[in-house]
């Protein structure tokens, strides 16, 4: 919504027409003897070569997976094989012209890929080049483990076989692995050469890749970056995301000195199955899948159908995309003809096609044809093309002899460590900054209006005995902008965006004003598109830069489910600690728009292993908790409740501290004394439960220990259960929907730390399992000060003279759980 | 064909009601919905009307008996109609499998919750807190009147066990000054937490065990000569009694009859000791305790003197570790320093023996000469658990607690 973009009611409403331009279609028709004036004979010979590697290796797993054996080695692993044999052409033909700066990211279905841009990036590097790469590769330690395999004299050969047996080792789970095997067959990937992750769901690694490119852009990095993803992941809704989210208008109209398309290339290895779904003809609607790039923006995404059986032809329209995403006009679409001889898995029945059609594309295999086409031209001989196969059978052997013995090949142990997988969840480190470039910014920090605004602020609710006005005080909405404006000012590759993010300052006002201070390339309006919003940011930051993004309302992290609970958790543990994931998903829990506004999800997020979720309830925490998450390294879930953008911080002594102070993930926030009863909060009940210990103390003589847990990935129980200890009762308040609540984690921690010294059961007062009804119906249906007396009253220590207004008898328990209500 | 009108189920926690009125009585012509009967629970009175119609052939239960929900009350049918089947204790004899089953249930039920209307002696849970607040401080928990939520014992309520300040013992002196006018005829007063204690242990001792005393008397000369001797003596050996000298024999001989060094685990099984954890029986101002003197048996008389003087000021004073309550394998208990010549002592759950040492009186026997003579008898008894010691047994344990306390300085030199 940018002022500077009229819309124009007179050209909006005028009549014309939509014209598209033609999509090509398998136009390249040229012949080797033709190209020879293009390519050395050694070229068009490696490209031979590099398939047959390719072949190779597929064609060992699917012997490892079906007969437990390959070349007289017996030898298998229980984990997935989604081959590629017959798509190895055009895996070769796409790395052909692509070096380590160019980032690939692929699918389930990669190993070509990968080995091909491996192949690639070793005939451009230099020997030296190439032996820095792979000595300083974790320490050294995987070509320590690749020399094990026996002497070689000529780098280039030692660096393949490195790039094969490190593939091998990680797909067979040994701790040699490129990622100690802990991402195995669909999560191979090798930074240095620029072979990002390839992705096991889906369409997963679309909006990733657009992030890559996301990252390339803001940061003036050289490279493009290529999504490779099958036909099946066109009908995926992050994918089209993605690709709009790739096609925005602001980077051609907004972005200033950014100003250019995304230099992304969305590659589709196009075999014409989604496992056994036809695209063309059953499941899909494009006929042809270039046709999809039109519907998208209006350079079609210079889409064009390519012939994926003649590397030649894959390596013409790579030179040409390339030359378009070098000049800022991406993204491209390439629809890659190819056609899978194997199974979809090794456990296909090819129920879906038959053997006619098999048999008519392996008459046109390009590991026969192209062959034959080198011999016909007269670029080398058959017998060479003999040895060429012998040498890589040969190598082949040697390394899945290496990969499959445990003296050479360890698996990781998990008796001698247990810890293993536990070092990986989190890198816990901290970063000032990811880049030592100066910041780009519009001018300097203490001139930018909203932050003086800020500065000027009352940090106390009450100053001399008096309460501060609301507009003077400074409140927890203010407290995260300050913290936000302090760290942009620091890290250059810090970027925020999310849905109206920029012009709107935020649907909650946190960015208000910062327009004025940052270009549009580090703060700016995404599309309503959750799944790009957060996929886009997992892969900025797995490329090196730090993101901070925002989904407006918490209800909405539904819609970018697999980003959030697939891509941004797993990513560090999946790479053995290879990437960071310094990503701040910012989520709101809404209060007043009904059923689909109003939920805490904080439970969903906890529940995934390696995120991080905090909940800060007061000033003080969400600006101590966003300093921490900013310079962290360590994906976070950051929720804010927008009941309590405007309150001041009443607990904390001297209010908010202008200066910068960390508040350490795990940490909880104790906010009232009292040795009768523990209350533990999450979120805005934090303030619902000091009126109940008020009223505690009043009617009662109580005196309640308040403790809020605006940490609640990773927790510390030791005040918790000190809390618990001294009291011997404890109820814990939150407005997520009591079934399934973190809060029942919480609980059962503490009954197991503390059975002895319980006095009752830790009880959990949370929201009804029901929708969120209206507003008007708050009261009913959200944990009130009330509700929290009647726990206590009935399940914890009886109040003498309390009325039980929001009970819950034993017998009304059952009810409910029966109901499912 | 005869039907029966039960007594319903007033609520979900109403385990048993009581018949107020009988608004029929028997040959009346019944229809349904008639009123048959008022009932009360301890909340409320209501109507019981009729499921049946007829005449009314039988009534089971009188104004005022007590009677388990669900639980026939009445029988309803054709005159002349014979209903001893509905009868409830007649199931037995003549009722389907199903009533069979269901009988020793309700029967089973009604105790309970007559108890539990009592508001006390019911089975209340105790919280984790409570539980081990009660072990530490040595306090049962059960003796505790609950105030947690359904009834579970609380940390509160242990605190007002260890206090000696009973909520309800509160209320009672509340409600006597409230009703000051009234001529106080006698007073109501609740026991004490170790009253209550003692009152529960006793009777469980009574009502679990077999218990029998036996009575015997021994020539006491020789531990009076010896009393006599020590007397003279400086410093502790002074203070050493009569009865510290009957706890040495006792921890001396014990050893020779396991069973009555034992506890009973549950009536299959015994635990015996292989030391004397020897319980003495201590009169304070608060009631009886019984503090143990460990491994009494590896003592000297000396170190058992000084151990009883020691755990019986701390019992005294209220001080006494809890751990020192509980473990002893035999007790002694000594009523002889209030002239007292014969009891039958009770014995401390699960002990399996006591001894009771009574005074000395002067006796008769027929000397060595055939002279009457006059000499010093200390009398003994000694209680014992029949399921687990049998008489004979019980007796030489006696006899030779008897022989070594006639010569003890031979005892001494053991």
């Amino acid at each position: 919504m940018p002022k500077s973009l009229f819309v124009d009611p007179a050209e909006t409403r005028a009549a014309g027409k939509i014209v598209f331009d033609e999509i090509p279609v398998n136009q390249y028709n040229k012949t080797i003897k033709q190209e020879r004036s293009r390519y050395s004979d050694e070229d068009l010979v490696r490209i031979y070569r590099d398939i047959t590697i390719l072949r190779e290796f597929e064609s060992m797993l699917n012997q490892i997976k079906t007969q437990g054996l390959y070349n007289g080695i017996e030898t298998t692993y229980p984990g997935p094989a989604h081959l590629s044999i017959g798509q190895e052409a055009a895996c070769v033909g796409q790395a052909y012209l692509l070096d380590q700066n160019d980032f690939t990211f692929g699918s389930h279905r990669s190993h070509s890929e990968i080995l091909a841009k491996a192949l690639s990036c070793i005939n451009k590097l230099s020997e030296q080049e190439l032996m820095t790469i792979m000595e300083g590769f974790l320490g050294g330690s995987a070509l320590r483990a690749t020399e094990k395999l026996g002497p070689v004299d000529d780098v280039k050969e030692l660096a393949i076989r490195f790039i094969l047996y490190g593939t091998l080792s990680e797909i067979f789970a040994r701790d040699t692995g490129f990622h100690k095997g802990m991402g195995g067959s669909m999560h191979a990937f090798f930074l240095p050469f620029g072979i990002y992750p390839n992705n096991a769901i889906v369409g997963g690694s679309a909006a990733i890749a657009t992030g890559a490119a996301l990252f390339k852009k803001v940061n003036d990095k050289q490279g493009i970056v290529v999504c490779n993803s099958g036909d099946g992941s066109m009908a995926r809704g992050p994918v089209w995301e993605a690709m709009n989210f790739a096609a925005m208008d602001q980077f051609h109209t907004l972005w200033e000195s950014h100003n250019g398309g995304m230099p992304i290339l969305y590659n589709v290895f196009n075999n014409s199955y989604g496992m056994g779904d036809q695209t063309r003809g059953e499941t899909m609607g494009y006929d042809m899948l270039a046709r999809i790039g039109s519907g998208i923006s209006p350079t079609q995404f210079h889409a064009e159908r390519i012939d994926g059986f003649n590397p030649l032809a894959v390596i013409d329209a790579m030179e040409r995309k390339l030359k378009i995403l070098r000049a800022g006009e991406g993204p491209v679409l390439l629809d890659t003809l190819t056609y899978r001889f194997s199974g979809h898995s090794t456990s296909d029945q090819n129920a879906y096609r038959t053997k006619e059609e098999i048999d008519a594309w392996r008459e046109v295999d390009p590991i026969i044809t192209y062959r034959k086409g080198l011999v016909d031209a007269g670029v080398a001989s058959d017998s060479k093309m003999e040895e060429i196969l012998a040498e890589t059978a040969e190598r082949m052997t040697t390394i899945c002899k290496a990969a499959s013995d445990p003296a050479i090949s360890p698996y990781v142990d998990f008796k001698a460590d247990p810890a293993v997988v536990e070092r990986l969840m989190f890198s816990n480190e901290k970063v000032e900054k990811l880049d030592d470039r100066e910041p780009e910014v519009n001018m300097p920090l203490n001139e930018v209006p909203a932050y003086k605004k800020l500065k000027e602020k009352e940090r106390c609710p009450v100053v001399n005995g008096k309460p501060v006005s609301k507009m003077k005080l400074f409140n927890l909405r203010d407290a995260l902008s300050e913290v936000i404006y302090d760290r942009f000012y620091e890290d250059p590759t810090l970027i925020a965006y999310g849905e109206d993010c920029r012009d709107w300052g935020g649907a909650f006002a946190v960015y208000r004003g910062m327009m004025d201070a940052f270009p549009h390339c580090r703060l700016f309006n995404s599309p309503i598109a959750e799944a790009a919003i957060v996929g886009t940011a997992v892969g900025y930051a797995v490329s090196g830069g730090r993101a901070l993004v925002e989904l407006m309302y918490a209800d909405f992290i539904g819609c970018a489910g697999d980003e959030i609970f697939n891509q941004m958790s797993k990513w560090q543990a999946m790479s053995a600690g290879i990437l960071k994931m310094p990503v701040v998903l910012r989520v709101s829990v809404g209060s007043k728009y009904g059923a689909q506004h109003s939920q805490d999800w904080t439970a969903l997020c906890a529940h995934i292993p390696g995120l991080k979720v905090c909940f800060p309830a007061t000033p003080w925490e969400a600006k101590g908790l966003m300093e921490s998450a900013l310079k962290g390294t360590d994906p976070v879930v950051f929720f804010e409740s927008q009941r309590i953008y405007d309150v001041g911080e009443q607990f904390h002594e001297g209010g908010v501290p202008a200066e910068r102070y960390e508040i350490e993930f795990g940490d909880v926030n104790k906010v009232r004394d009292g040795k009768d009863i523990t209350i533990l909060t999450i979120g805005a009940a934090l303030y619902r439960a000091v009126d109940a210990a008020k009223q505690l103390s009043e009617k009662y003589g109580m005196e309640a220990d308040i403790i809020n847990i605006h940490s609640l990935v990773p927790l510390d129980y030791t005040k918790i259960a000190e809390s618990v200890r001294k009291t011997g009762r404890v109820v814990l308040v939150s407005d997520a929907c009591a079934r399934g609540s973190f809060l029942n984690d919480v609980a059962k921690n503490i009954t197991e730390l503390c059975f002895d010294d319980l006095d009752a059961p830790p009880v959990v007062v949370g929201a009804r399992n029901w929708i969120t009804p209206p507003f008007e119906f708050d009261e009913f249906f959200f944990p009130q000060a009330g509700w929290i007396l009647d726990a206590i009253h009935e399940k914890i220590v009886p109040l003498p003279g309390h009325t039980v207004e929001n009970g819950c008898t034993e017998a009304e328990a059952y009810r409910r759980a029966k109901q499912g209500v | 064909m005869a039907n029966a009108v039960i007594m319903p189920k007033a609520g979900i926690t109403v385990e048993s009601c009581i018949i107020g009125t009988w608004e029929k009585k028997i040959g009346d012509e019944v229809k349904i919905g008639d009123i048959l009967f008022t009932y009360e629970t301890d909340k409320a009175s209501f109507e019981c009307e009729s499921t049946a119609e007829g005449t009314l052939l039988e009534i089971f239960f009188e104004e005022g008996d007590e009677v388990p929900c669900l639980v026939n009350v009445c029988a309803v049918g054709n005159q002349g109609e014979d209903c001893s089947a509905l009868r409830p204790d007649s199931s037995d004899e003549q009722a389907a499998d199903v009533e069979e089953v269901k009988e020793p249930q309700q029967v089973k039920e009604a105790p309970v919750a007559v108890a539990s209307t009592a508001s006390d002696g019911g089975k209340s849970s105790v919280s984790p807190r409570a539980k081990k607040l009660a072990e530490r401080a040595g306090v049962d928990a059960s003796l505790a009147t609950p105030t947690g939520p359904n009834g579970r014992i609380i940390e509160r309520d242990i605190r007002n066990v260890m206090d000696n300040a009973p909520v309800a013992a509160a209320e009672v002196a509340q409600t006597a000054s409230a009703a000051q006018n009234i001529v106080e005829e006698y007073k109501d007063v609740k026991f004490s937490g170790i009253r209550r204690a003692i009152s529960k242990s006793m009777h469980t001792s009574l009502s679990t065990m077999a218990q029998l005393t036996h009575n015997t008397s021994f020539d006491a000369s020789a531990i009076l000569a010896y009393r006599k001797q020590l007397k003279k003596m400086e410093g502790d050996y002074a203070g050493i009694t009569l009865g510290d000298i009957v706890l040495y024999a006792v921890s001396r001989t014990l050893l020779n009859h396991p069973d009555l060094n034992a506890n009973m685990l549950d009536d299959n099984s015994i635990r015996l000791f292989n030391h004397v954890n020897l319980g003495v029986a201590v009169d304070t101002p608060r009631g009886l305790m019984v503090p143990t003197i460990f491994h009494a048996d590896e003592m000297s008389l000396l170190e058992i003197s000084k151990e009883v003087k020691k755990l019986a000021a701390e019992c005294r004073e209220g001080n006494i570790s809890p751990d020192k309550l509980t473990g002893g394998s035999f007790t002694v208990s000594n009523l002889g320093n209030l002239g007292v010549e014969s009891f039958t002592p009770v014995i401390n759950p699960p002990q399996t023996g006591i001894l009771g040492v009574c005074t000395t009186v002067d006796r008769v026997r027929k000397g060595a000469d055939g002279v009457l003579e006059i000499y010093p008898a200390m009398a003994l008894s000694l209680t014992y658990d029949h399921r687990a010691v049998d008489g004979s047994p019980a007796a030489r344990f006696q006899k030779e607690l008897c022989k070594n306390l006639e010569n003890f300085t031979v005892l001494l030199a053991k």
